[in-house]
This record gives structure tokens, C-alpha cells and sequence, in this order.
């Protein structure tokens, strides 16, 4: 008996030795986080990809790969290469030509898709974008960066450090669509005669909190409310996509894309 | 005039939202806003509406589980209803009545993971150190970054897991790593801008006085500084315990004191000159750190008035110092099982047994490895005059392996805890301060896998984590049960008591969650509320 067990413990080993050979030989991307290389894969993928998978891959005859419920993510890189080489035709996909280091490129591309924005170039002037944040597009009024800016907003500090530039895009250009749940504004009547007014932050039948304009936190209890008003939407501005211009959200972005918390 | 009244009231009402140092000096109250409760470490509370009578009444209030936490190590702090809490790299605002998430903040980018002890809180921020070091300062409201400083470099072996340590404008921050090989120090990074503005080793560079006590490895010296120091303000310092010296457990590299490993340093803490340091374990071989804070105690020692620190210390004697000069002036045996030396001498330095140090074969010596006390939290009950640690009565067979020493390899000199191992037994005692004489204690048999500590309260009562993840309430003057609640998994944080709109509660982190209890009260129906959408 223990003689099997030993053999079996062996086998099992040399399994997983083989395993880990197997997933050693798989090829890795050289061009994943190498910036000129994820710019030369954007250029070809606008040219040959974006007419099915959407410019900036936000999807249309094809899968969204910014940021829908496609599986590419879990692909290998060597999974992903084959996958844009060969198409699958199966789906309507095409094969890619090119080199091999255009298609690597492309796979660069849209791992950077879906990685943070700071690790991924952008085409905007985050110079420009730094002046509009701090400025004429008013962020600032609600959103923080390393201290300075207003608190009602999510802090931006580690914008680029945490999100895609797709999602910055999005919260920018249509801040309803990932729902406005923690940031509705509301006004609240307490039972003892006070009035509040901000922004709910988090509410169930039970408690709630409120956020003020100073951003004073107030942590209710249901019990202690009368009655309060609930606005349905976002109290993030939705007309920024016709406020500003097509490169002045491009700025906007490149300049989020900078923001990553750490400094030294 | 009303433009004045106005304005003097909004700046009251802003310098309330703030932590200001004054307010730490007289925490805790309702709110507890420093790592230990309070600047002298006696974790004492002045709440009295859960009292040894009602005890037996206490209930689970809120349970919050922090996502994929597997081992939380922190004492939650609160300010004005709200509770913050840190697991590795993390942050989170709860509301301290509810239990509810308010804010949480992560950060991506750090290099490590390793446990983390708690958070620091002064002004409007809330500080943390991440596990690579970086010290990081959020708002409390919102849980905004602010800045982060990275005050130590995670690749020479250092790791950081104290709470932050708010003393006047300064942030005081410590180091971890002392069991691979690194170079300890405390530093005080200035609150507003996290800038250093002293930084102390407690290991001295070659050549500085107190390296003659090292030998070669001097640089990898250890004495890591891994949980949050004490403070006087009437005498602006700074006390802090050190760990071992590095290799653990062979000192082959190392013949000598191994200055300033397994001590109490006292430091002014606007300079962080040494005023004194006072060594517990010269050139260790047990990795029985210093490490428990310095509880700091007005009491009358042989009749005199003295200002005292005392310190259970994992050697397995209770010390008391005069926290002034640094003069040693007794220690007791803390724990039955104490074979390494017969009594600690005149100066302060234990009368050592021979034959007690680990071995290539390895030799037993009591306490084990994690010591007759370590960094579960003590306190110290001005209303009893009783001084509550947890002890651990266990041996452990010590092995010892001259290799060369390599830093930062997971290489420690050897071991502990050969098996068959001793599994060992907790008691919470209570100790006259001033003699360390027993008056009572309470073993708590388990599996003697426990590392939590103890509060105790003006309702004359002690919260204590067992060693089979109970939370229980002792009454305070004799140790007798009160209450327990099964928390479902082992407990490494210690324990805290706070209030909120006039009710007491008491709260501690289990392995992956906060509970925080408080007396029951029948549900009342809560009506829903029309909102008006």
C-alpha cells in the first residue's frame, strides 16, 4: 500500500514538472507593456479590426474586448496570438496576415485594452487634459487627486493605476451607464425637523449614508427619517460628450491615465 | 456679529471632525483613536454601560467580513461613529452603529502582502503602511489617497505591519523582517507631507558606538521594530521595544550583546536622540523579541512614587523600569515554565542556566519560541490597579545550524518547535504592576494557537480573545466568567471597546471579519420610508 502511495505521489509529480514545462514553453508576448509596440498594434487594429470589433474595441459586429463579457482575457498570450493569426472562422473572424511582430503587436494591443490606462499610450495631451480637469471642465469641483479637488466624487488619484482608459472614457462620455447607484443625489427629512441634503452614498431599508456638499459623512438610521427625496440619476454632469470636444476628452483621458497614486 | 458667531461655529464644528493630538492624549472615550487606546498603552476604557452585572446580557450587534481576508491582525479604531479597520494593503471606513461599509481603499501596486496591525488617525487623515513600506495617508471621510512615501525598501528585508504611531505633528512608523535579515530603525514622518524627519537604527552602523557588541552580519542585524511604541508627553519620548538579533538562533556570527536587539529604547521624539535604552535579552538566541509595548504607569515602587514602564517580555519575566532614567529596578518570573535563567540580576541582566541555548541536536529550554508573553495586547485597570497579559506556559526544543548566514534567504540560525511539540497553555493573569506578583488568572485550555489581547473597561470588566476563538468577559477584579461568544475561527487581534449616540460596544477583528457586540435590546419594526423616486 505505501508502495503505491509513493509511486502515486511520484507520478502525480512528474505531472505537474511536465505542467510546468509545458506552460514554461508557451510563447509570451514581447510586445505587452512596451508602449511604441501597443501604439503600432492600435494603428493596425483601427486598419484591419475596428471595422467589426468597434473603435477602441468597445464591439460591434464583434465581441466588445474593452469591456464586455468576452473570455480573451483568460487566453494565454500564446492562445491570443493564434487566435488573431488564424480568426475564427467558426464565428465569422477572418485570419490576420502580417508578420508575426504585427500580430504580437495586435495582441499588445488589446491586453492594453483592458489593462490600466497608465499602462497603455494615449493619444490625447494630458497637458491639455491637466488644464480642463483643473478648469473649464470643473472635475475638480468633485473629484480629488492626491488631496487637492472636492470629495464628493470618487477620488481619482489612482485613476490610471485602476482603470482601463475605456472605463475613464466611459464615466466621462456616459456616466448613467455603469448606473448611478452611491452617487444619487438626495434630500432627506428627519424626523425631528432637519433637513439634508447630498449624496447617498449607501442606503438600505435600515440605515443610510449621506455625503454633504463639505463632504461630511452623515451615518442615519432609518428610524431617525421622515421622508427623503431621491434623485434617479448620477449627480456626475452628462452632457460632457457635447461640452467638450472629441480631443479635450481625449486630454482629459491621457491626463487621468497619469494619475497613479504612488509617487516615489 | 452673527458673521463671527457663524464662523466661530463652522471652525468649531471643523475642529471637531479633527483628530487632534489633544484629543489622542484623552482617548479612548467614546472613540479610541490610537493603536493601544491610549498614548501610555494601558488599553483602558472610561465607558462603564457594560458592567460586570449586564455582562451576560452582551450581544452580537454587526458582523462586517472583509473580503478575502484570511488572518486580520488589527485593532479597529473609531472616530465620531466611524470605524476604520486595515487588512494587508487595505483600508476600510465602517459605520461603527451599523457595521456598514462607508469607504474602502486598496492598494494595486504594493510588492508584498503580510499581515497588517491597524491604522493610525490624526487631523483628517487616517494613515496606514502598506507591506512594501510606503506610508500612506487617506482622508477619513472618504478614504481619498492623499500621498503615499515609501520610508523603507521592501527588497533589503524589510516588510512593515504597525499601526502608524500619531504623536504631536508626526507620524511615528516601524519596521518587520528581523527573522531573515534587515537593519530596524524607527522613523517620524511629519503628518501633513510624510516627509522623514528623524530616523533612528536600532542597530548601529560599523563603526558607531554599540556595533562592538556585533560581529560581522552587523548590517543585517535584525532588531526590527514590528508593532506601534508608547508615549509620555509630560517627558516628550517615545518608548519602543525591539526584536531579536539575526541569525534567531545561533550567535556563532554574533558574540556579544547585539545592541540594541530584544530592548526598550526611550527616544526624544522630537529628535529621536536615544535618551536610554534598556536591554531584556542580551545576544538572544530564542528569537524572543522585545516586542510587547511598554505600558507606561504612575505607581509607588518600594515605597517610593516612581514613573514606571512595565513590559511582560517573551523571555518570561515581567520588568519594571523608571521610565525617566531608564534604571532597572525589578523583574518577576511572568510564567511557571522558565528553565533559560534562575532570575534576571541587580543590573537588570538574567543570571543565565548553561546548556540552555539551541543545538545542532537541539536542547529544551522554556518559554517555547513564542515566548511566556508576547504581542498580545495587555492592559491596565486604574480602577482594580491591575496589570492584565496574556501569558503562554510552553517549552520548545531549540536547534541551531552554523551555516553561513545568508540575508533575506528565509535562513534564521535553526529553529524551534521540534515535534512531538508541547502544544502548550494561555492564562490571562492579573498582576500587581508595581511587584508583578499573580493576584489571579484564568487558563484558558486550547489548541495554543492564540494572539489576542485584552481590554478592560471602567464597568469593571475584561474582554479577552481565548484560545478557541471565544470572545469572553471576565470581571475585572477576579477573573471570574461573565460571558462568551463563539466566534467560529482563532482570533489574532486583540480587542476594543467604543460607543456611539450613548450606547457601549465593544468590537474585535476575528480572522476574517469585525464583530462588535453591545447589550441587548428587543428589534424595533423600522418602517419603510417613501422616497419619492
Amino acid at each position: 500500500m505505501r508502495t503505491l502511495i509513493v509511486w502515486t505521489i511520484a507520478g502525480a509529480a512528474l505531472l505537474m514538472a511536465q505542467h510546468v514545462q509545458d506552460e514554461d514553453k508557451k510563447k509570451r508576448n514581447p510586445a505587452i507593456g512596451n508602449l511604441a509596440a501597443i501604439a503600432a498594434g492600435e494603428k493596425a487594429f483601427n486598419a484591419g479590426c475596428a471595422g467589426c470589433h468597434g473603435t477602441g474595441g468597445t464591439g460591434g459586429r464583434g465581441p466588445n474586448l474593452a469591456n464586455g463579457r468576452v473570455m480573451w482575457h483568460t487566453l494565454s498570450d500564446e492562445a491570443t496570438f493564434n487566435r488573431i493569426k488564424e480568426g475564427v472562422p467558426s464565428g465569422g473572424m477572418p485570419p490576420t496576415p502580417g508578420s508575426d511582430e504585427k500580430i504580437w503587436q495586435l495582441a499588445a494591443y488589446v491586453v492594453a485594452l483592458r489593462a490600466p490606462a497608465s499602462e497603455s499610450p494615449q493619444s490625447g495631451d494630458p497637458v491639455l487634459g491637466k488644464t480642463l480637469f483643473w478648469g473649464k471642465a470643473g472635475c475638480n469641483e468633485c473629484h480629488s487627486i492626491l488631496g487637492k479637488g472636492g470629495k464628493i466624487g470618487p477620488d481619482l488619484s489612482d485613476a490610471g493605476g485602476s482603470r482601463s482608459a475605456t472605463v475613464i472614457r466611459l464615466a466621462i462620455e456616459d456616466p448613467g451607464s455603469n448606473g448611478s447607484k452611491g452617487f444619487e443625489k438626495a434630500h432627506i427629512v428627519l424626523k425631528d425637523g432637519r433637513t439634508l441634503d447630498g449624496v447617498l452614498k449607501n442606503r438600505n431599508n435600515f440605515s443610510l449614508q449621506l455625503q454633504d456638499a463639505k463632504g461630511d459623512l452623515h451615518l442615519l438610521l432609518m428610524t431617525s427619517v421622515k421622508e427623503m427625496t431621491v434623485a434617479r440619476n448620477s449627480v456626475m454632469p452628462a452632457n460632457y460628450k457635447s461640452r467638450l470636444t472629441a480631443a479635450e476628452i481625449d486630454a482629459l483621458v491621457a491626463y487621468l491615465a497619469q494619475q497613479t497614486g504612488r509617487k516615489s | 456679529m452673527i458673521k463671527i458667531v457663524t464662523i466661530t461655529l463652522l471652525l468649531a464644528a471643523a475642529a471637531l471632525a479633527q483628530v487632534r493630538p489633544e484629543d489622542i492624549l484623552k482617548s479612548p472615550n467614546a472613540d479610541w483613536l490610537t493603536y493601544a487606546g491610549d498614548y501610555r498603552g494601558t488599553r483602558h476604557s472610561p465607558l462603564n454601560q457594560i458592567t460586570a452585572a449586564n455582562a451576560p446580557s452582551l450581544v452580537p450587534k454587526w458582523v462586517y467580513h472583509v473580503p478575502k481576508a484570511t488572518k486580520l491582525e488589527a485593532t479597529p479604531l473609531v472616530h465620531k461613529g466611524v470605524m476604520f479597520v486595515t487588512a494587508p494593503n487595505e483600508v476600510r471606513a465602517l459605520d461603527a452603529r451599523t457595521g456598514r461599509l462607508i469607504w474602502e481603499w486598496h492598494d494595486g501596486r504594493a510588492k508584498r502582502s503580510d499581515v497588517n496591525r491597524g491604522a493610525g488617525l490624526l487631523g483628517e487623515n487616517v494613515y496606514v503602511a502598506t507591506s512594501d513600506c510606503f506610508l500612506t495617508a487617506l482622508n477619513q471621510k472618504t478614504g481619498a489617497l492623499l500621498w503615499q512615501r515609501q520610508y523603507a525598501d521592501s527588497n533589503k528585508g524589510v516588510f512593515c505591519s504597525s499601526a502608524p504611531f500619531a504623536v504631536k505633528d508626526r507620524v511615528l512608523v516601524g519596521t518587520a523582517g528581523g527573522d531573515t535579515g534587515m537593519r530596524g530603525f524607527v522613523a517620524a514622518m511629519n503628518a501633513n507631507t510624510g516627509n522623514e524627519m528623524w530616523r533612528f537604527y536600532t542597530v548601529p552602523a560599523k563603526g558607531e558606538k554599540g556595533s562592538e557588541t556585533w560581529g560581522e552580519y552587523v548590517e543585517w542585524g535584525g532588531a526590527a521594530t514590528w508593532l506601534s511604541g508608547t508615549y509620555d508627553p509630560d517627558l516628550n519620548t517615545l518608548y519602543w521595544t525591539t526584536g531579536n538579533p539575526w541569525p534567531d538562533f545561533y550567535d556563532g556570527d554574533r558574540k556579544g550583546d547585539n545592541l540594541y536587539s530584544c530592548s526598550v529604547i526611550a527616544l526624544d521624539v522630537d529628535t529621536g536622540k536615544l535618551k536610554w535604552y534598556f536591554q531584556f535579552t542580551p545576544g538572544d538566541t530564542h528569537d524572543w523579541d522585545g516586542q510587547s509595548w511598554p505600558v507606561l504607569l504612575d505607581r509607588e515602587v518600594n515605597g517610593k512614587a516612581r514613573k514606571i514602564l512595565v513590559h511582560p517580555n517573551r523571555n518570561g519575566f515581567y520588568y519594571v523600569i523608571d521610565r525617566v532614567t531608564g534604571e532597572f529596578l525589578h523583574a518577576t518570573k511572568l510564567n511557571d515554565l522558565v528553565d533559560w535563567a534562575t532570575g534576571i540580576d541587580a543590573r537588570g541582566r538574567p543570571i543565565k542556566v548553561r546548556g540552555k541555548d539551541p543545538s545542532p541536536a537541539g536542547t529544551k529550554a522554556c518559554p517555547g519560541v513564542r515566548g511566556g508573553a508576547n504581542w498580545m495586547a495587555p492592559t491596565f485597570s486604574p480602577q482594580t490597579g491591575l496589570f492584565y497579559v496574556i501569558t503562554f506556559e510552553q517549552c520548545d526544543i531549540y536547534t541551531s545550524s552554523a551555516k553561513k548566514p545568508e540575508p533575506m534567504a528565509g535562513f534564521s540560525g535553526g529553529g524551534a518547535g521540534v515535534k512531538p511539540r508541547d502544544a502548550g497553555t494561555f492564562y490571562l493573569r492579573a498582576l500587581d504592576p508595581a511587584t508583578g506578583k499573580r493576584i489571579w488568572q484564568y487558563p484558558m485550555p486550547g489548541p495554543g494557537i492564540a494572539w489576542s489581547g485584552t481590554v478592560s473597561t471602567a464597568g469593571g470588566v475584561v474582554f479577552v480573545g481565548d484560545d478557541d476563538g471565544h470572545l469572553i468577559a471576565l470581571e475585572a477584579k477576579t477573573g471570574k466568567h461573565l460571558w462568551h461568544f463563539q466566534m467560529g475561527e482563532h482570533l489574532f487581534a486583540s480587542p476594543m471597546t467604543y460607543a456611539v449616540d450613548g450606547k457601549q460596544f465593544v468590537a474585535i477583528a476575528s480572522a476574517t471579519a469585525v464583530f462588535s457586540f453591545g447589550l441587548f435590546e428587543p428589534a424595533q419594526s423600522v418602517p419603510l420610508v417613501n422616497t419619492n423616486e
